[in-house]
C-alpha cells in the first residue's frame, strides 16, 4: 500500500509480472488487483492496494484498505513511501500504525533523493519504528530480489512498528482530526529526528514548469504536449499495424483454396479465409494501439507530466465529474477511441476511468472524421461540410455533458466529488526498460483476453451479412434491413443506411464500403466490411447513386447516427476489458445505440423542416 | 488571511482549517496542518492555488483553499 504517487504499482507489477488478476472489491466500483510469484519454491500472493493519501476512512479506497489489513487477510503489509518527501508521505506509515500489523517499509524513489541531495539513515529509521526499512527504486528494476529475500523473511518472522503516535482526541467531528493528524506529524518529526532533514529552502517553479503552470500558456502547452504523445504513439502503432493488415491479404488466397480443394463448405471457407484472419488483424492493431498509447502516456505520467495536465483541466472537467487528468483520454479519442479508453488507466478510480470512457465514447474517432467529409460532400458542397462538421463538434459537447449527467451519478456519486487537492510531484527521469514492458505487457494482456471477444462478435456479424452468392439480397442483413425498414424510416433511415449505420458499430471505416455495396451493388458486404481499409470504395458512382436514392436530411441524420453510434467494435472490446465491466460496457453501449436513433430521428425531422 | 488571498512566493504558517470532518482529513493527509510552514507557489485567477510545503508542491483548488486560513511571515 502507498499513497498516489508512491510507485506502489510499479512494484507491483515488477514483482507479479503477468502473473495478475484484475477484479473488483465486492460491492464496490473499486478495482482489485491480485498476483502472484514465485520465490525458492514459495509462492507469494500479492495484492495492491488502492492508493490514496490516508487511512481515515472518507473514500471507498481507504476504507477497502483499512478493512482488507483488518480482516488479517494479509500476512505481511508493505508500506511504501516517496523518499525525496519522506515527511509527508510517512503521514500513511502514521495512519497505519493504530492498524497493529506486521509490516516493511519500502523507502521508494532513492534517485530522486540522491539527485536532491537528501540522505536518509535507512538503519537509525529502522532502529525507532521496529520494522524494516529498505531502500528502494522501484523503476530502475533492480533490488527486487532482495526485496523477495526481505519479504520471505519477514513472513517467518513478521515485525510491528515498535511505536505510534499518541492519540489525540478521538471522534470523528472536525476538530478531532485536525488534532489527531497534528500529533501524526508531531510523531513523523520525532521518528525522523536525525534520520533526514527536511528542506526549507525557497521553492522555485523551474522554467517549464512556470509554463506548465500558467492558466493560458499551460492550457497550450498541455494540448500540445498531448497532441505529440498521441502522433509519437501513432508512430509506434502504425508499423504494426501495416504489418497487421497484411495478414489478412497474405491469408485469404491460400487458405482459401487450400480449404476449397478439400471440399469444405463455403461458407466454412470464408470463416477461415476472411474472418479469422480479419479478426487476427483486428487485434494486433488493437494491442498495438494500446501499446503505442501506453508508452507515450506511461512516459508523461512518469516523468509526472500529467499532474501538470490536470491541474490546468481539473476546472473544465470537473462539471463533467471528471477529474482533470481525463482531458488526455478525451483529446485522444479524437484519434482514435481504443486509445481514449485504454489512456484512461491514469483514472485514480473505477468510476472515475469508466466513466471517461463512455464520455470518450462521444468523441468522434479519426476514422469517422475520414468517412464524414466524404458523404457530406456529396450532399451539402465544401461550405456545407464545414457546418456539419461544426454541428458534429457541438454535438459532442452536449453528449459529453448528457453522458456525465447520466452515468455520472452512479459512477462517480456528487458525495465522492470533491474539489481537487493533489501533489504536482517533481519530474523524474524515465526510466525507459520498466515503461516498455508495462506498456508491453498491458498490450499483450489485451491482445490475449480481446482475441475471443473479437471473434466472437464477428462471428454474428458474419452471420448476418453472409450471402452465397456474394450479392447483397441474400443476406439476412438485408432481409431483416427491409423488413423492419418502416421503423427505420422513423428515424430517418432507409434499410441503405441503417445497414450502414450497424456496421458503423462494427469498423467506422467499413461504412463507405458497405454504402457503396448497398447503392451501387458493386461488391459483397462482406468484401466491404471485413476489406474496408484496403478496398477502396468508388466514392464517385457511390455519391451519384446516393444523391438519387436518399434526401439530404436523410443523409443529415444518417451522419449523426453513425458518428454518435457505439465506437467500432475494437473500441467496445478495450472498453470493457479496461473496465472488467460486461455490465457496465453494455448500458453504456445501449444508451449509445439508443442516441443515435433518436438523435437521427430528431435531426431527420428538423432537417426536413429547412432541406 | 486567507490562503488564496497570499501571493506569489509569500511565505507562512498555515493557521486555521475550517470545513466539516471530510475536507480536515483529506487536506491534513495530503500535509496541510495547523502550524505548517508554507510558501505560496502561485495564485493565478480561477486556477487552483499552488502551495509548497513539506518538501511538497500540492494544488489546492479555490474553494477548498477559502477554508484555510494562513499567516504570513
Amino acid at each position: 500500500m502507498g499513497q498516489p504517487n508512491s510507485g506502489k504499482s510499479t512494484v507491483y507489477n515488477a514483482l507479479t509480472g503477468s502473473r495478475q488478476h484484475v477484479g473488483n472489491w465486492p460491492g464496490k466500483t473499486v478495482e482489485k488487483n491480485d498476483g502472484y510469484y514465485t520465490y525458492k519454491g514459495t509462492r507469494f500472493t500479492v495484492t495492491d492496494l488502492p492508493g490514496s493519501y490516508g487511512l481515515s476512512g472518507n473514500s471507498d479506497e481507504e476504507t477497502i484498505t483499512v478493512d482488507f489489513i483488518k480482516s488479517g487477510q494479509a500476512d505481511l503489509v508493505c508500506i511504501l513511501v516517496d523518499a525525496s518527501q519522506l515527511e509527508r508521505s510517512m503521514y500513511m506509515v502514521a495512519e497505519f500504525a493504530a492498524l497493529d500489523k506486521p509490516a516493511v517499509l519500502l523507502l521508494n524513489m532513492m534517485d530522486v533523493a540522491k539527485t536532491q541531495k537528501k540522505e536518509i539513515d535507512a538503519k537509525l529509521l529502522e532502529k525507532r519504528l521496529g520494522i524494516p526499512v529498505l531502500p528502494f527504486t522501484a523503476a530502475d528494476g533492480r533490488g527486487y530480489t532482495e526485496l523477495k529475500e526481505l519479504l520471505s523473511r519477514e513472513l517467518e518472522a513478521p515485525h510491528k512498528l515498535s511505536s505510534a503516535p499518541e492519540s489525540g482526541m478521538s471522534g470523528t467531528s472536525a476538530e478531532a482530526i485536525l488534532s489527531e493528524s497534528q500529533a501524526k506529524y508531531r510523531w513523523i518529526a520525532a521518528v525522523l529526528e536525525g534520520v533526514t532533514r527536511t528542506a526549507t529552502q525557497k521553492y522555485k517553479l523551474s522554467r517549464f514548469d512556470r509554463i506548465a503552470t500558467s492558466p493560458v500558456k499551460g492550457k497550450i502547452l498541455c494540448l500540445g504536449i498531448v497532441l505529440a504523445a498521441f502522433l509519437v504513439a501513432m508512430m509506434v502503432c502504425v508499423p504494426i499495424m501495416s504489418i497487421a493488415q497484411m495478414i489478412p491479404q497474405l491469408l485469404y488466397g491460400p487458405i482459401s483454396s487450400l480449404l476449397t480443394g478439400w471440399n469444405v463448405h463455403p461458407w466454412l471457407v470464408s470463416v477461415f479465409s476472411m474472418m479469422l484472419p480479419n479478426v487476427l488483424y483486428f487485434t494486433l492493431s488493437m494491442a498495438s494501439f494500446v501499446f503505442g498509447v501506453n508508452l507515450a502516456f506511461g512516459f508523461l505520467e512518469e516523468i509526472g507530466f500529467l499532474a501538470r495536465a490536470a491541474y490546468q483541466f481539473d476546472g473544465v472537467l470537473s462539471r463533467l465529474g471528471l477529474q482533470g487528468k481525463a482531458i488526455c483520454p478525451v483529446l485522444m479519442g479524437f484519434g482514435c477511441t481504443i486509445g481514449g479508453a485504454c489512456g484512461t488507466r491514469i483514472m485514480d478510480n473505477w468510476g472515475q476511468r469508466m466513466l471517461a470512457m463512455a464520455v470518450v465514447w462521444a468523441v468522434p474517432c479519426g476514422a469517422i472524421w475520414g468517412v464524414i467529409p466524404v458523404i457530406s460532400g456529396m450532399f451539402f458542397g465544401p461550405v456545407g461540410t464545414l457546418l456539419v462538421c461544426l454541428l458534429i463538434l457541438v454535438y459532442m459537447v452536449l453528449m459529453m455533458w448528457i453522458v456525465s449527467k447520466i452515468f455520472g451519478r452512479k459512477l462517480a456519486p456528487k458525495e465522492s466529488r470533491s474539489g481537487m487537492i493533489m501533489e504536482l510531484p517533481p519530474y523524474h527521469k524515465a526510466h525507459w526498460k520498466h515503461i516498455l514492458k508495462e506498456a508491453f505487457l498491458k498490450a499483450w494482456d489485451i491482445f490475449r483476453r480481446a482475441l475471443g471477444t473479437v471473434t466472437l462478435v464477428s462471428l454474428v456479424f458474419y452471420i448476418f451479412s453472409f450471402s452465397g452468392s456474394g450479392s447483397i439480397q441474400e443476406s439476412l442483413l438485408y432481409r431483416v434491413g427491409t423488413f423492419i425498414e418502416p421503423v427505420t424510416r422513423f428515424f430517418g433511415l432507409g434499410w441503405q443506411t441503417f445497414m450502414a449505420f450497424l456496421s458503423s458499430a462494427f469498423a467506422k471505416e467499413a461504412v463507405l464500403g458497405v454504402l457503396n455495396a448497398a447503392f451501387v451493388g458493386q461488391g459483397g458486404l462482406l468484401e466491404a466490411t471485413f476489406f474496408a481499409k484496403t478496398a477502396a470504395a468508388d466514392n464517385a458512382a457511390l455519391a451519384v447513386s446516393m444523391a438519387q436514392t436518399i434526401s439530404k436530411p436523410e443523409a443529415l441524420a444518417f451522419l449523426f447516427a453513425c458518428t454518435f453510434n457505439v465506437p467500432c467494435v475494437m473500441a467496445l472490446t478495450t472498453t470493457y476489458r479496461e473496465s472488467h465491466s460486461l455490465k457496465w460496457t453494455a448500458r453504456v453501449a445501449l444508451f449509445y445505440i439508443g442516441c443515435a436513433l433518436v438523435l437521427a430521428c430528431i435531426v431527420y425531422h428538423i432537417a426536413a423542416l429547412f432541406l | 488571511m486567507k490562503l488564496t488571498q497570499t501571493k506569489s512566493d509569500q511565505r507562512g504558517f498555515i493557521h486555521a482549517i475550517s470545513g466539516d470532518a471530510h475536507f480536515a482529513s483529506r487536506i491534513t493527509a495530503i500535509g496541510i496542518t495547523e502550524g505548517t510552514a508554507f510558501q505560496t507557489v502561485r495564485n493565478d485567477r480561477k486556477m487552483p492555488v499552488l502551495v509548497y510545503l513539506r518538501e511538497t508542491l500540492i494544488a489546492v483548488n479555490r474553494e477548498d483553499a477559502e477554508r484555510i486560513e494562513v499567516e504570513t511571515a
